[in-house]
């Protein structure tokens, strides 16, 4: 009964609104995601051409394992996963209250490429021990470090990593080279499918958001 | 009966604990806090590197810039003091071979160009990430600057500091983890390998000055205490084998400087004893490392 009346209102909305009617949704109720970033807006929709496939890298199916092989689904113990819905409630909800932050875990080439809206590339190797700037970069993230050089993340922010698809293993190191920086998994949430499979339903690409 | 049962459970239970925590065990540092002492091996590593030295230091100051003899004219090495505790020091991928250089331009030595390291390409990339950061999330991130081993090195050569003094700087430095040293200046004991640093040093200017590569020594049993020689005999060639037991006060560096006369064939050193070594600077003394045979 309730979901006939919020499909009733939905729809008596959607009719309303000037918005030309989508046959490509993100989900039955939700034609896009809006979400924000320190003040810049973010709309995620889906494209409309119903014909479209994917077109180079993305399109590959068969990358070489060894390197790229196929990950798990759980990327450390502690860390949730996300598919694209969760991912863009994440965005909704996290990162436009301030206490969140996407992060792409590709290199920086492949980040200039084309990225998720509002990620910010933090390449997966900086996030290892061997990098002396590491501490900057968990501060930035929110860490709090004290004299004795200790790191607090009780005011961290939430971070979600992804990187190119389920064939690349760079999300899920990133997370564990935080997780052993002390990074608290609960934190920590691991978009599995990655560029790729954002992509691959056609969600919005947006090119170089890092400035420089 | 049912007392006995309990008992028994409870001694169970104390007999894992011990096994899990292991209260009387020795762990590797406390082995390694008791070599705290040079020993005479020392003294032979440091009279090698040093007659090695003052060679190479004549052929350098004859082309080095006349106001800084004092940077390479010098070849008395002492040993100082051993540190006690052997936390070891902090280790960073810059190679040496790099770090040396940009010493070297620094100070002036004609034809040296500065190179990027790797902590400067990383710091580089780290500033753009913050950068990212930064501009996503609107607070301002401060690259925070740290004190590194070419800038402590630079600053002692240019006071003019005697080797004994540099080796305590930098020993000073390291013990407190500000700065991180390359990983082939890791001694056994847990001290940064100065010799090697300012032996290499005085080397690469040479070199820059276009002097030879520095000769293979002539190391043989008799000469060098820890290295073995064995012969294989095969069906038709003997295959000469050579090892070297890890001495107190060893750096990896040091190693390659006794058998190959420069720093460069650590790689080869590292990659002949994988199997034994975790990374460059985890040598510990006692380790029986075989030494490649490398063609000149």
């Amino acid at each position: 009964m309730k979901t006939m009346i919020l499909a009733a209102l939905t729809s008596a909305i959607t009719s309303a609104s000037p918005v030309q009617a989508q046959d490509v949704r993100i989900s039955t109720f939700k034609s896009d995601a809006t979400f924000s970033l320190n003040g810049r807006e973010f709309i995620v929709t889906r494209d409309q051409n119903t014909a479209a496939t994917l077109q180079g890298e993305f399109a590959l199916t068969s990358r070489a394992c060894p390197p790229n092989c196929i990950q798990p689904m759980v990327a450390a113990p502690g860390v949730v996963t996300f598919g694209e819905i969760e991912l863009l409630a994440f965005l909704e909800g996290d990162v436009t209250n301030g206490n969140g932050l996407l992060l792409d875990a590709r290199l920086p080439a492949d980040f200039a490429d084309g990225s998720i809206p509002s990620a910010v590339n933090v390449p997966f190797m900086t996030l290892a021990a061997d990098n002396r700037f590491r501490t900057d970069i968990l501060r930035a993230l929110g860490a709090v470090q004290d004299a004795n050089g200790a790191l607090d993340f009780s005011n961290a922010m939430a971070l979600t990593l992804f990187s190119g698809g389920v064939w690349s293993k760079d999300a899920r190191t990133g997370i564990e080279h935080l997780i052993n920086a002390g990074y608290p998994a609960d934190k920590i949430f691991f978009y599995r499918g990655g560029m790729q499979a954002w992509v691959h339903v056609g969600l919005t690409v947006q090119q170089t958001q890092n400035p420089g | 009966m049912i007392r006995t049962t309990v008992a028994l459970f409870c001694f169970a239970i104390v007999i894992c604990g011990l096994i899990i925590f292991r209260p009387f065990a020795g762990g590797d540092e406390v082995a390694q806090d008791r070599l705290g002492t040079p020993t005479a091996v020392e003294d032979t590593v440091t009279r090698a590197a040093a007659s090695d030295l003052s060679a190479l230091a004549e052929a350098a100051a004859a082309v080095a810039e006349s106001e800084r003899p004092e940077v390479i004219d010098r070849s008395g090495l002492i040993d100082a003091p051993r540190r006690i505790d052997v936390a070891r020091p902090n280790t960073d991928d810059t190679r040496l071979s790099d770090m040396t250089n940009n010493v070297l331009a620094e100070l002036g030595f004609a034809g040296v160009e500065p190179v990027t390291t790797n902590s400067q390409a990383q710091r580089q990339s780290t500033s753009e990430i913050l950068a990212g950061i930064e501009a996503a999330t609107g607070q301002t991130s401060i690259l925070e600057d740290q004190d590194t081993l070419e800038a402590i090195v630079i600053a002692a050569l240019r006071a003019g500091e005697t080797d004994e003094r540099i080796d305590i700087i930098i020993n000073e430095a390291a013990a407190s983890g500000n700065v991180a040293v390359p990983e082939i200046l890791v001694t056994s004991d847990g001290r940064v390998d100065t010799h090697v640093l300012l032996n290499n040093i005085v080397n690469q200017a040479n070199r820059a000055a276009g002097g030879q590569a520095p000769s293979i020594p002539a190391t043989t049993p008799d000469n060098t205490q820890g290295m073995e020689v064995i012969v294989v005999q095969q069906a038709t060639t003997a295959v000469q084998s050579r090892f070297y037991t890890v001495q107190s006060g060893d750096s990896l560096g040091a190693i390659s400087i006794k058998f190959f006369g420069s720093i460069e064939f650590y790689e080869a050193i590292f990659d002949a004893n994988k199997g034994l070594l975790s990374s460059p600077d985890r040598i510990r003394v006692g380790q029986r490392l075989v030494i490649p045979q490398i063609d000149a």
